[in-house]
This record gives structure tokens, sequence and C-alpha cells, in this order.
């Protein structure tokens, strides 16, 4: 079953959102909009295991908007495949989240 | 030798704005900022210093691309800048600053810098709690919370960092600029202190591997645990995300409310630390949940007893 999350168009480029928690279970995530995709991870930096990532609501990416940073330690993760490419997460990526666009422009959570 | 603690740290950031907006909601004052950083001052004047990763007055970054670029010391006078001097300049290259200070890096790089301590004598009460038995230390009448008490960062506690040999840290410290070991976390690492002050750590280690190298946490001391909990739940309700806490440590005994932050490391309220001198032996624990903290609570929206009025309250005619 798929749940709304919001609209994929209330996203502009270079934009993270955090969603949840999902399923009562505390588990947060968020997305991000890139060069017109959607991308959507766990918000938990595998560099602890599972510390939330973002410093301010909805901050998680770096001010030139084109990297994932934690904001514990500073590990940076490309926003396209969630690998680390510095800092303390190296060698970890993060996690994808079952959240995706659908063709009616709708964010689903997918259970 | 006399030195006193940490009077400011330098970090090389991403995004100025970002720092600048986090560090006057934490509650530091921004005493002067401009498109190329700022200076976010305690009540005693120690500070965080933000600057642009590239700007080229900075130390070179390290290679884990940590954004803490430099930690000032405070020492008691001009005789212990020039002894902290005349001792790295034995095996390192030291920089003789036109202000009178030095700069030298520590075993493991992260640069370092010695100057007379710029910080400000502060004259405030602390918290002052009454308890049955012992005198009251609130006197009559004087109420002990109410909603905007003011509740300031009001010095630079400490700073701890990843590094990959702890050994070589403490030895570094402890040899060659007179920190004592005021006790250990076995896994971790060293909570030390220096000869200038009574504070149980000014500095803490952290053993991982090299690429994680750099700055986990830097804190301010809070005048007490109920300014700790208004500071950290005022910052919390500005949509900053906490990372761990509140809670109270035991080594040390202070009180702490951790904050993820965009100067890639985290941010820590802290309040109420021990003081020892040198007649404390250091004890040891094994790193673990159980030795971190005495207890750790996790904030929830504020909450009062009570369902609505019964049927009639608050009428005329009872
Ligand atoms: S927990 Fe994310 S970088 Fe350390
Ligand atoms: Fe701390």
């Amino acid at each position: 079953m798929a749940e709304i999350l919001c609209r994929f168009d209330e996203l502009r480029d270079g934009e993270a959102r955090g969603l949840g928690p999902f399923d009562g279970s505390g588990a947060k995530a968020f997305i991000v909009r890139r060069h017109g995709r959607l991308f959507a991870y766990w918000d938990a930096c595998p560099h602890y295991g599972d510390t939330p990532m973002a410093w301010r609501t909805n901050a998680y990416l770096n001010a030139a908007g084109d990297r994932i940073v934690c904001a514990s330690h500073g590990a940076e993760f490309e926003i396209e495949t969630g690998r680390c490419v510095v800092g303390a997460a190296l060698g970890k990526s993060l996690t994808p989240a079952p959240i995706e666009a659908t063709q009616e422009g709708a964010v689903v959570f997918n259970r | 030798m006399n030195i006193i603690g940490p009077d400011a740290l330098v970090f090389g950031v991403d995004d100025i704005d970002a720092c600048a907006t986090y560090l006057t909601a934490y509650g530091l004052n921004p005493a002067s900022v401009d498109a190329k950083g700022g200076r976010f001052e305690a009540l005693d004047g120690t500070a965080i210093v933000i600057r642009r990763r590239g700007d080229p007055s900075l130390p070179p970054p390290l290679e884990s691309g940590s954004m803490m670029r430099l930690i000032v010391y405070g020492v008691a006078d001009r005789a212990t800048v020039q002894a902290v001097g005349d001792e790295l300049a034995r095996d390192r290259q030291v920089q003789r600053l036109a202000d009178g200070g030095i700069e030298a890096v520590d075993d493991h790089g992260f640069p370092l810098r010695f100057q007379v301590t710029n910080r400000r004598p502060l004259d405030l009460p602390g918290e002052r709690i009454n308890a049955p038995g012992a005198p009251a230390q609130r006197g009559v009448n004087h109420i002990g919370v109410w909603q905007d008490m003011p509740a300031k960062p009001r010095t630079l506690s400490h700073v701890v960092c990843f590094v990959p040999d702890i050994a070589a840290a403490e030895q570094f410290y402890v040899n060659r600029l007179g920190f004592k070991v005021t006790d250990r976390l076995g896994n971790a690492g060293p909570f030390l202190r220096p000869a200038g002050t009574q504070d149980h750590h000014t500095l803490f280690f952290i053993q991982t591997p090299p690429h994680m190298k750099g700055c986990e946490h830097f804190a301010f001391h809070m005048g007490g645990p109920t300014e700790l909990m208004l500071a950290g739940t005022r910052f919390l309700k500005a949509g900053y995300q906490s990372f761990w806490g509140p809670g109270r440590h035991k080594f040390g005994s202070n009180w702490f409310w951790y904050f993820n932050s965009p100067l890639g490391c985290h941010v820590e309220y802290d309040a109420d630390m021990d003081l020892h001198d040198d007649e404390w032996t250091p004890r040891e624990a094994p790193m673990s949940p159980e030795a971190s903290q005495a207890f750790l609570f996790e904030h929830r929206e504020k909450w009062a007893p009570g369902g609505p009025p019964p049927p009639g309250a608050g009428k005329p005619g009872h």
C-alpha cells in the first residue's frame, strides 16, 4: 500500500525534506530533488549507524545543494548514489528508503 | 604550564549563513559578522570563529575534511606562552605571531595557537537549589525558574577530537604541555585537564580510524542544569536537531545536551562539571552506555495533567 507524503513539485531542485516517522517505528527518511529527479534515503548516518543527519528541519544538504551532509561530523554523500565521498562514513552508503514519485507527481511511501 | 583552556575554536565551513544562524540561535553573541565569517562569543568572550573553508588565512585542513581548523588556547601570562613555545620548538616548527601568540601543530597535526587569555572574568550567580537538611541557597521569595529566564552559554568548556592514536595524543598533552589525566574511558580515551583550570576536562579524545580525524564536539558551560534544560528546549523548539540528551555524564558529572550542527561536529550545552586538583586519582571504566551517563532523557512536548473541566465548573451560583 502506498501512502502519499507530498507533491514532487513542492520541492525545488537542490532542496531536501525530512519525512516520517514511518510505521510508528520512529524511523525517519528524507528526500532530495536534483536535476528533476527524486532520491530518498533513511535518515540514519552509516557512521554511527542510526543517528539523525540534519542540523535543522529539512537541512540535509551542503550550501551548493549538490551533496548530502551529515550534521554530526560532516561526512558528505553523493545525492544520486548515497555513497560517502569524504569524512567519517567513508566506505559506507546511505540506505535508500522506499519512497518514489509517481507519474501523477505524488511522492509516495511504499510499505 | 599554566594553560587555562580553549579561548576559541576556529572553523572553516561550507555555509557561513547557516553557521551564523545556528551559533546565534544556540545562544552565542554575534560579536562581529560579515561575508567572510564571524566571531560568536559566550558571556566571558570565549568564542567560536567561522571562516569560509577556502579562506587562505586558515591553517590547512586535515585530510579528513573536518571543519575545525584551529584550537586557540588561553594561558595565564606571557611567560607561559614563551615556555610553551620553547618546549614545542624542540621538535617542531613554532610560528611566533605579531600579537605575541605562537602557533604549532600537535602530534596528530591539529593546529594550536597559544595566547595570553582574553577571557573576561565573570561575576554571575550559579544555579541555587534548596534542599531539606541543607541551608537554603535560594532565599525566601526568590523563584527558581521562569519561562524567559536568561540561559546563555557562559564560557567555552571543552573540545573532543577523534584521533587514530590515543597514546600519542595523551603523551603529547601530558608530557609536553602539562595536562593531567582526570579519568579514562577504555577504548575511547582520556579526559584531560590543563594546569590552569580545575575543570574535570577541557579536552577528550576518542579513538577512530585516521579518515575520521577531526572534531567530535565542543561544549559551552551553562549556569546550571535549569539553564541547560531551558536553552536546549528553546533550541529544539526553533527546529534544531537534538542528538543526545539531556542527561548527566558520570565522569565529570556534567549535565549534557548535544545537537547536530552545520560546523561538521556536535555542539553541546553542559553544566555543573566536577572540579579536580592534583590530589585526584584517575578512574578508569570501559566505554559503554552505562559508563557514559548516569541517566538519559529525551525531550517531549509540554503536557499537563487533568482533562477538561467538570460540567458546570466556573459558573456562578455555587
Ligand atoms: S554520524 Fe554522520 S558523520 Fe558521524
Ligand atoms: Fe562533552
